[in-house]
């Protein structure tokens, strides 16, 4: 009786958002001219009083001496800034409608070692979520599936599209949870005996899973590729090969050394490390391992009781310095990755400079996920994924006024501005 | 030690009930009474009270109490004397507040869900004042013997149970029966702030909200009781309610309530709890006062301060490879300023718990001492710590015999070694705080019990097992069952060994042998299709026996093994 | 030897620094935001014996009086979060659908790291509550950050008004109901809440009838038995006690407005309320007042027709309303939070930095004390780098009662004030952050009661 009620819930919430999607206006294609712009590239300077000319999906054109094609709609952006669609490299966009309700989440599946689930087929175009982030000026998002150790395959996508496929930016990664030690917290009631086995436990299932694929990898090589059929060690192929890169998650100083020196063990080649709340406590050894980061949240508190007080606001910026080639994420609970540029403007603000923290949300992911002819900064030639605002976009107050992905403009509405033009002044008041 | 007893038809009706369905088989050994029931200790160095040390003298007992003390004290011609020439004689030793003697009811541990949480039974919900610890003292229990050992004679026992168990008694550790041990009844109200599992009150704001509430309906009962005595016409009978019945003399003021309060906010709360409903207080087994010492002397609440106290390394025998380990770990502390500022604050910590009952001192709160949660074993010595960080040596003294006599009430009958008292004394081999003094002998209530000094302890635990010699182990893996022959010969210290099998073309080296007690780990390295693996062996061995684990590139097996006769 | 002394030193002089209970100190030339009176560049603020004795120019004082100088900084009121699970060490009394009994100021911890990480913050002044497992749940607790002292007594902000929590919704329904009790649903729910006050107000008349009848000569009678819940909730029907109703749906608020109404409760403040931008007309009518979070939203089902405007449309219609945390990492910059009405609504300064001042005060009805830079009002200044609705600023200095209780120049990256002697320094390292504090406890307990899955 209680799921029958709850079911029919969580139908009526998606019946619900369908009906909503259908009555949002539509992106538009065709040829834009952005012009007056202060732009900032990113890559290549800031260009005042400039343009940028948006054909077919892509930047045709980017600079102050530009013409503007005849069939471009344009529009002024006097006093404005362009700036490149920003990136999360790490959400649940997508795969969580809302939280609390099994049925409204897709981000677990059953089972420790399923890199063969993949995020990208389970990405709802339709989630509510998506136009409330992009409207924001937050483009692009790694989704990620959790769980334990091998927990599946995250995916980079774009907040535009009907289908996933629409919406694919072009990287996939398999995730590794790296196996965790000690205490998770206060709250934490396993004996350290109990801590030490479970750790011990899942690190030599580890390297038995690693073992195999491996094993795999060789005689798949021996066999031309006429293995049989093995889902698990079929999507660990192209990390063991070094062809796509392993997403691996670590937070704790101790778990991130461990993770150096299984990655030099095992000889993994192509990593990223994602999480690394403790990762400036470890800042030179990364930067020696030269893997680059995902780090974040900014907008969190110390791992440890005696930190001080900004050690996670200043985490990013520390590891930077170190030399670390960094990223940031959101990985927020409340689906809040439109607060990506606060997530950066709070590693600013605790030591980070700007620019790099710009490149922390721009260019750098596209550079570690390797989309970086495509998307993270604004050069000729890439998507055409921009974002326009009246302001700093770090800064809280600004507001994001035209939004481009791929080329198509994004109406500037979500469910939580509908609500808003609908309640401000709600009709009928107090009296019917 | 041996054992007397003054009861003699409690000892006797116990052993025939005992051995009445055996006594066919065998005659029991059975406790015979000493032949007197007057001691006189010659001879000895007496410490009559804290700060009174009156030299050697001779202490006098008879019939459980004390007849003379002093130099010119005479042992009457009925007295089993005892020899004091080297020994120190101390008042019997009373803990304020433990459990030692009572037994502990069976655990519920029942894994049903309550059906109505919000509304338990008051059992269920730890509430039981009306429980009188006298019912659940047993003088079986081991705890008694344990801390006698150490010179306690006297106690104030609480019961088990929830945030409100019962009543404490204050009991003599004499070996009688459970009611000639007790000397004084309903001696406190006993309170933790401990919340019930599972049902109402299941934190501790419930816990003290419940407080609250039933101490004012208790008011509220005995005033109406008062007036319905006073003239019952026209009034409703007044219910029959013993739990708020129980906080009768609480709110009369003439027990005082018995808190648990071991942490530092514990303390607080209820400080603030007693400013509130007024109620006299004693704090017991207090391990993180001296933030409270404002907070206890404006509340006038007396104080039983714990003898348990954080590990301190320094005061830890160290085992040889231990300190070698130690030493690597000091290293890398001191290339660390984080951990080293870590492990500062840490000690300093230690420090300030380890003089607590010294800053209590110097803040002129008077204390006993409590037991509730230490280990026997840690008493000397945590009493030697406490002195090294400034309690002197009369303050511990006092805390174990006068103060607590005094708190409790009983400065008339315990506390010192004065004519008259009961015969509760200490007889020590050496200065009892001194690093190496042994309690030789301890009267509680003129009833004699000797303690003759143990074996070393070390020598029974170092004693492992002798696994020199060859083994045959068995490992079954998925792939059958493999024989090895394992050989380990002892080098000095530690062992050395090898192994050989089917499996190996040749002798292989065992490494990292390390033998603990009757665990056992060693590992070896093999060459596997071209591949060399590491096998780690974990073992425990019985005799001439070992099972245990073997693991390699994360799997285990299973290993038996069977020493081979010698040859 | 040496070094061992000044370590020593130095932590002593932080402590009897905090000792000193109401300070006296003068902030000089700083952007002062009085949040009621302006904005007064290059103004002084004098707080003498912790109270705020002067705001102007050129104040000048004995040289006792500590002169913090704060040229090119911004000056701000305490901020004060209305809604906190900190410095407790209990939240949820989870067994009993109604326990208004229970109160969390009976378990206030003021050695939680998180108090002082708050006033690096910029908060001064917290509303600690209990959690949202029950209908009616137990009173909570106005304290001050007065991070350093060690009586919990210490903490609390006197004469401050009595509160209590409420809850409405998912989390009620979910503790309870799935356990076989009342409320299993939200009309459950308003059932709870009416009986309780029906039961509350017949213990009321019984007292009120014997206390009469008392004063009668020759009087014989039983006394009523006492009953400290339903002494609780008769308080808060005669207007002593202030509700706190954990909600977040349209629906449910009205419920909640209806039910004041027919018991004649006049102050409510509702917490989360989440959908109060759909109730807002029926708020402002009936004198509600709304805490909300900037933007949390989507982590459950009854918060998913959230929208980040919710404190802007609830402002506009004349609600009085508050942004809080409800979470110890998102307390610490409840500055940014305010900023983002700026993005969702347009609010302007004062009206954004109202709502994490003034407005929370009066919510708790500590107006007359604290929430902006009055003479007569309490000492509680926050001190910014840039002005405190810019992302880049940085909380420099927090002062409560006079008392420099943050310094981000001078303070050690260790601020506890206890250390377990028993903590094993490599294993207790790193702690992860939980959200939901408001169902801490509840969560176990539920696991404990009834083999639930409630995990986040």
């Amino acid at each position: 009786m209680k799921l029958n009620s709850l079911s029919f819930i969580v139908l009526f919430v998606a019946c619900g958002s369908f009906v909503s999607m259908a009555q949002n206006p539509k992106a538009r294609s065709g040829a834009f001219a952005l012009t007056n712009a202060n732009i900032e590239t990113v890559t290549k300077g800031i260009i005042s009083n400039g343009t940028v000319v948006i054909r077919d999906g892509k930047i045709a054109d980017v600079g102050v001496d530009v013409t503007i094609p005849s069939d471009a709609e344009v529009i002024d952006c006097r006093g404005k800034w362009i700036y490149p669609g920003m990136i999360d490299a790490g959400t649940h966009l997508g795969l969580v409608e809302f939280g609390m309700v099994s049925q409204a989440t897709d981000v677990s599946e059953v089972g420790d070692v399923v890199p063969q689930v993949k995020a990208m087929t389970a990405v709802n175009p339709n989630s509510a979520a998506i136009p409330i982030t992009r409207v924001s000026g937050v483009t692009t998002t790694l989704v990620l599936p959790e769980g334990e150790l091998f927990c599946g395959t995250a995916a980079l996508m774009n907040l535009h599209g009907y289908t996933p496929d629409q919406m694919f930016a072009g990287f996939e990664g398999v995730v590794l949870n790296f196996p965790r030690t000690g205490k998770r917290g206060s709250w934490d009631r396993r004996t350290d005996e109990e801590i030490k086995k479970a750790s011990e436990k899942i690190t030599n299932r580890l390297n038995d899973v690693w073992e195999k694929a491996v094993q795999y990898h060789k005689l798949d090589s021996a066999t031309n590729g006429n293995m049989s059929y093995y889902p698990e060690m079929q999507a660990l192929l192209p990390v063991v090969r070094g062809e796509q890169p392993l997403i691996v998650i670590v937070n704790r100083e101790k778990d991130i050394r461990t993770a150096l020196r299984w990655i030099k063990d095992k000889k993994v080649k192509n990593v990223i490390f994602s999480g690394m709340a403790e990762g400036w406590r470890v800042a030179d050894e990364i930067a020696k391992a030269n893997i680059p980061v995902i780090a974040g949240p900014v907008l969190t508190l110390p791992t440890r009781d005696y930190d001080r007080y900004d050690k996670g606001y200043a985490n990013v910026g520390l590891m930077k310095k170190a030399g670390i080639k960094v990223a940031i994420k959101t990985d927020d609970d409340n689906l809040n990755y439109r607060n990506l540029p606060y997530h950066a403007g709070f590693a600013v603000a605790y030591g980070m400079s700007r620019e790099d923290a710009l490149k922390a949300i721009t260019i750098v992911p596209a550079e570690i996920f390797g989309v970086a002819d495509k998307l993270g900064s604004i050069e000729v030639g890439k998507n055409a994924t921009v974002f326009v605002c009246d302001g700093d976009p770090f800064e809280t107050k600004t507001n994001i006024e035209h939004v481009f992905i791929d080329g198509w403009q994004i109406p500037m509405e979500s469910r939580q501005t509908a609500l808003y033009e609908e309640f401000l002044k709600r009709s009928p008041g107090l009296k019917k | 030690m041996q054992f007397y007893s003054r009861n003699l038809l409690v000892v006797f009706l116990l052993c025939f009930c005992f051995f009445a369905s055996v006594a066919q088989n065998k005659q029991e050994e059975r406790e015979l009474p000493p032949v007197s029931s007057t001691y006189a200790i010659t001879n000895a160095i007496i410490i009559q009270s804290p700060g009174k040390n009156i030299g050697r003298g001779n202490v006098v007992l008879k019939d459980g109490l004390i007849v003379a003390v002093g130099k010119n004290a005479v042992a009457p011609a009925d007295a089993i004397l005892i020899n004091g020439d080297s020994l120190y004689v101390y008042a019997g030793f009373i803990d304020g507040l433990t459990r030692n003697g009572v037994s502990k009811p069976k655990e519920e541990t029942s894994k049903e869900r309550p059906k109505d949480p919000g509304n338990p039974l008051p059992e269920q919900a730890g509430i039981t004042p009306q429980q009188d610890v006298r019912s659940t003292i047993n003088p079986e229990e081991k705890s008694i013997n344990e801390f006698r050992a150490l010179g306690f004679t006297a106690a104030q026992v609480v019961p088990y149970g929830g945030f409100l168990p019962g009543t404490a008694s204050i009991i003599l550790f004499n070996d009688e029966s459970a009611t000639d041990m007790v000397l004084a009844e309903q001696s406190s109200f006993f309170s933790e702030l401990v919340p019930a599992q599972r049902v109402y009150p299941n934190t501790v704001i419930a816990v003290i909200a419940k407080w609250r509430e039933l101490y004012a309906q208790a008011l509220q009962a005995k005033n109406y009781e008062k007036v319905y005595a006073s003239n019952r016409s026209g009034l409703t009978r007044p219910a029959d309610n013993q739990i708020l019945e129980a906080f009768y003399p609480v709110i009369a003021r003439s027990i005082p309530v018995l808190f648990e309060a071991d942490k530092y906010l514990e303390t607080q709360r209820v400080i603030s709890l007693q400013n509130e409903l007024g109620f006299s207080l004693v704090l017991g087994d207090i391990k993180e006062g001296w933030n409270a010492i404002p907070s206890i002397r404006s509340a006038g609440a007396k104080v039983f301060l714990s003898l348990d106290l954080p590990e301190d390394k320094k005061f830890e025998p160290k085992p040889e490879k231990e300190k070698e380990k130690k030493k690597t770990s000091d290293e890398d502390a001191k290339k660390d300023p984080e951990k080293e500022a870590l492990e500062k604050r840490k000690e300093e910590a230690i420090q300030t718990y380890t003089a607590q009952a010294a800053t209590f001192s110097k803040a002129g709160i008077p204390f006993g001492f409590s037991t509730l949660s230490v280990k026997a074993t840690d008493v000397q010595k945590n009493l030697r710590r406490m002195i090294a960080a400034g309690l002197t040596e009369d303050q511990a003294l006092a805390a174990l015999t006068t103060m607590p006599a005094a708190i409790l009430g009983l400065s008339d009958r315990l506390g010192t070694i004065e004519t008259g008292k009961i015969a509760n004394l200490v007889l020590s081999d050496k200065p009892y705080f001194s690093e190496k003094a042994k309690v030789k002998y301890v009267f509680v209530d003129g009833v004699m019990f000797k303690y003759e000094p143990k074996d070393d302890p070390k020598k029974e635990t170092s004693t492992s097992v002798d696994i020199s010699g060859t083994w045959t182990i068995t490992t079954e893996n998925p792939d059958g069952k493999f024989e090895d022959q394992v050989t380990f010969s002892k080098d000095g210290n530690s062992f050395s060994g090898s192994i050989t099998g089917a499996r190996f073309s040749e002798a292989v080296n065992l490494e990292n042998i390390e033998l603990i007690d009757k665990q056992l780990k060693f590992s070896y390295t093999t060459q596997a299709e071209g591949q060399s693996m590491k096998v780690d062996v974990d073992v425990t061995v019985e005799g001439d026996t070992l099972k245990g684990t073997a693991s390699s590139a994360g799997k285990t097996f299973t290993i038996t093994g069977k020493k081979n006769p010698k040859k | 030897m040496i070094r061992i002394t000044i370590l020593t030193l130095a932590i002593v002089s932080i402590v009897s620094a905090h000792a000193q209970e109401r300070g006296n100190v003068l902030i000089k030339n700083g952007n002062v935001l009085t949040i009621t009176k302006g904005t007064l560049p290059e103004t002084d603020v004098l707080i003498r014996d912790g109270k705020i004795a002067q705001v102007g120019k050129n104040i000048t004082v004995a040289t006792d009086v500590r002169v913090i100088d704060a040229s090119g900084l911004f000056v701000m009121p305490g901020i004060i979060d209305a809604h906190s699970h900190s410095g407790i060490d209990a939240i949820n009394e989870a067994t009993n659908p109604v326990t208004a009994e229970v109160f969390v100021g009976d378990a206030l911890n003021p050695f939680q790291i998180e108090l002082y990480r708050a006033l690096a913050g910029g908060v001064t002044t917290i509303h600690t509550m209990h959690g949202s497992a029950n209908a009616i749940g137990g009173q909570c607790e106005t304290i001050k950050l007065r991070y350093g002292v060690k009586d919990p007594e210490l903490l609390r902000m006197k004469d401050a008004p009595r509160t209590i929590k409420f809850a409405l919704g998912e989390n009620p329904t979910r503790v309870h109901g799935s356990g076989g009790i009342v409320p299993k649903t939200r009309m459950g729910v308003e059932f709870v809440i009416r009986q309780a006050f029906s039961k509350a107000q017949e213990y009321m008349m019984e007292w009120d009838e014997y206390n009469k009848a008392k004063t009668q000569k020759g009087f014989r009678g039983t006394p009523p038995v006492y009953n400290l819940r339903l002494e609780t909730i008769a308080d808060i029907l005669r207007g002593e006690v202030i509700i706190h109703c954990h909600s977040y749906r349209a629906d449910e608020l009205q419920m909640m407005l209806k039910v004041c109404k027919d018991f004649s409760i006049d102050k409510i403040v509702f917490q989360h309320v989440n959908e109060g931008f759909k109730v807002a007309p029926e708020l402002a009518a009936q004198g509600a007042m709304a805490s909300v979070f900037s933007d949390w939203w989507a982590y459950k089902l009854e918060v998913y027709y959230s929208t980040a405007y919710n404190a802007a449309i609830l402002t506009k219609n004349g609600v009085l309303t508050s942004i809080n945390s409800d979470d110890e990492e998102l307390m610490r910059h409840l500055y940014h939070e305010a900023a983002k009405t700026q993005k969702y609504g347009d609010l302007t300064d004062d009206e954004a930095l109202s709502l994490i001042t003034i407005n929370p005060a009066k919510q708790l009805g500590i107006d007359k004390r604290v929430g902006s830079i009055e003479p007569g009002k309490d000492g509680d200044i926050a001190i910014f780098q840039n002005h405190p609705l810019s992302i880049y600023t940085v909380p420099m200095m927090t002062i409560v009662d006079g008392v420099i209780r943050f310094d981000a120049k001078t303070d050690p990256d260790d601020m506890r004030l206890v250390v377990d002697p028993k903590q094993d320094i490599e294993a207790s390292a790193y702690t992860e952050h939980k959200h939901d504090r408001c169902m801490e406890n509840a969560i176990l307990s539920a696991e404990h009661f009834f083999d639930l899955n409630v995990g986040e």
